[in-house]
């Protein structure tokens, strides 16, 4: 590939994304600043000073910058450090995806959201941020999911996009839909204590696909929300991704195509993987049904029940927490009888079977496989589709969401 | 690539390198995709097969879900992550 191996930051500047950028159609929607003085083609010269004297950088970076436009998928952990930080380097236009409301338990990691956030939209509080650090940008907001019906309109708008969403269907999604159009893709991922990020552009080398090929069944890789996640790894991860953002629209450096770079913070070390294309892969040719393909079946009548229905005959079921205790203590719905999943094959006998059981969890995973195992067993049983988090988002908003 | 005997470096990452309590080993006397696997899963049990379920093995670089596959020089054993 024409963009490695190269030595000097000046001839690393591969300069591709000038045919992705176009200067004249993203300056054309820049505002006026607050003053009335039209500045759209000068960027604040001391503001951006200590990065354009940087080498290979200077001027024509900086005015590449203010031309582009970043789609941020997610205003989340990641979202949360790229925002700001694309914002503060200066790109231009900003949207920003997301459908969900700032909660309690993400603000020890998801710093562009403060306390007083707390219940209103993630894309209104990180769009309120960009204001004070970029009075200049433009801040666009999608305050809705990722689909394959409205991706490819909302992308239109955009030269590079940002994955840091926190579901396999999503990223499927957006990887499928940069491919086609041929935009760069900067994705993100964390886990705990660790993280990866890497590149995906359909014409300079291998894809998330390559890299990925079948996502993994529902429930075998930890979220956040059941596995946890150190704070910093966001910050480590959302710094990688934006100053991959920064050289791809500037055409500094090489960007991290064809090479994933993981990141361990218990070791406190780095480490880099190279891969290539699957062999195997069938084209993107189209978009698909990405919840389907990641084995996300809609909710089985037969097998689960709905927080709404739940909530007109609590009284007449027998309801069986499957959940840890410290997850008990932060919430939890009234009459539950507590049977951790693990000790749930032990304590069978004290499950009331007189009147029909319902089984949850957090978000209905668990659940599934705790009623699968009730039947085996002779007890019929149906799970709360979406767990507790569904019967805080749906019946009752004071039980606490973590 | 390989001949059948021959060895392979392989590293862990993430889960796969919590599984294994190491980041990276040469593994002798395996010859394909399918051998590997079923040494690791042997040496380091139920947590090592869980990364495998879901995980990506990449030969050489390139992912393999062949288990027929001619091992290379290197295998790199990646779970994928979801959290943003």
């Amino acid at each position: 590939m024409s963009f490695r191996g190269h030595t000097s930051v000046a001839s690393r500047s591969y300069r591709a994304f000038e045919a992705t950028a176009p200067v004249d159609r993203a300056s054309a929607a820049r505002p006026t600043s607050a003053s009335g003085c039209d500045n759209r083609d000068m960027p604040d010269s001391a503001r951006f000073a200590r990065q354009i004297v940087l080498p290979g950088f200077g001027d024509a970076a900086q005015d590449r910058l203010t031309a582009s436009r970043v789609l941020v998928v997610g205003a989340g952990g990641l979202g949360s450090t790229v925002i700001p930080t694309i914002a503060g380097a200066g790109v231009g236009t900003i949207g920003i995806v997301d459908d969900d409301v700032v909660e309690t338990s993400n603000l020890h990691r998801q710093l562009v959201h403060g306390t007083d956030d707390v219940g209103r939209r993630k894309v209104d509080s990180a769009a309120d941020r960009v204001r004070e650090l970029a009075p200049d940008a433009t801040v666009v907001r999608h305050p809705e999911r990722l689909t394959a019906a409205n991706i490819e309109e909302i992308l239109s708008g955009y030269d590079l996009v940002v994955d840091g969403s926190d579901n396999f269907p999503t990223r499927y999604l957006v990887n499928d839909a940069t491919t086609l159009a041929d935009l760069p893709s900067v994705w993100g991922a964390v886990s705990q204590y660790g993280g990866q990020v890497g590149v995906s552009w359909a014409s300079r080398g291998p894809q998330y696909r390559d890299l990925f090929p079948t996502p993994p069944p529902p429930g075998s890789v930890l979220s956040c929300a059941v596995g946890g996640v150190l704070p910093t790894t966001v910050g480590v991860i959302g710094s990688l991704m934006a100053t991959e953002v920064i050289k791809i629209i500037t055409g500094v450096g090489d960007p991290l195509v064809g090479r994933v770079t993981v990141f361990d913070g218990l070791s406190g070390g780095f480490r880099e993987l190279a891969y290539g294309a699957d062999p195997d892969a069938r084209p993107v040719t189209e978009l698909i049904d990405y919840d389907a393909f990641c084995g996300i079946a809609p909710a089985d009548a037969a097998t689960t029940i709905s927080a709404e229905d739940l909530a007109s005959r609590l009284d007449d079921v027998t309801l069986v927490d499957v959940r840890e205790p410290w997850e008990a203590a932060i919430a939890s719905l009234p009459g539950a009888v507590l049977l951790p999943l693990g000790e749930l094959p032990s304590r069978l006998d004290e499950i009331d079977t007189s009147r029909p059981a319902v089984v949850y969890c957090h978000r209905g995973i668990r659940s599934a496989s705790a009623r699968e195992h009730l039947e085996e067993n002779g007890i019929d049983a149906v799970h709360l589709d979406g767990g507790i988090d569904a019967w805080s988002r749906l019946v009752d908003p004071s039980i606490v969401r973590y | 690539m390989a001949e059948a005997g021959s060895s392979v470096v392989v590293r862990y990452f993430a889960a796969a390198s919590e599984a294994a309590g190491l980041e990276e080993e040469r593994i002798e006397g395996t010859a394909t995709v399918g051998e590997l696997r079923a040494v690791l899963v042997e040496r380091y049990g139920e947590a090592m097969a869980r990364v495998l379920a879901s995980g990506s093995f990449l030969v050489d670089g390139v992912v393999s879900r062949d288990d027929s596959r001619a091992l290379g020089a290197r295998v790199d054993v990646l779970p994928p992550f979801a959290g943003g």
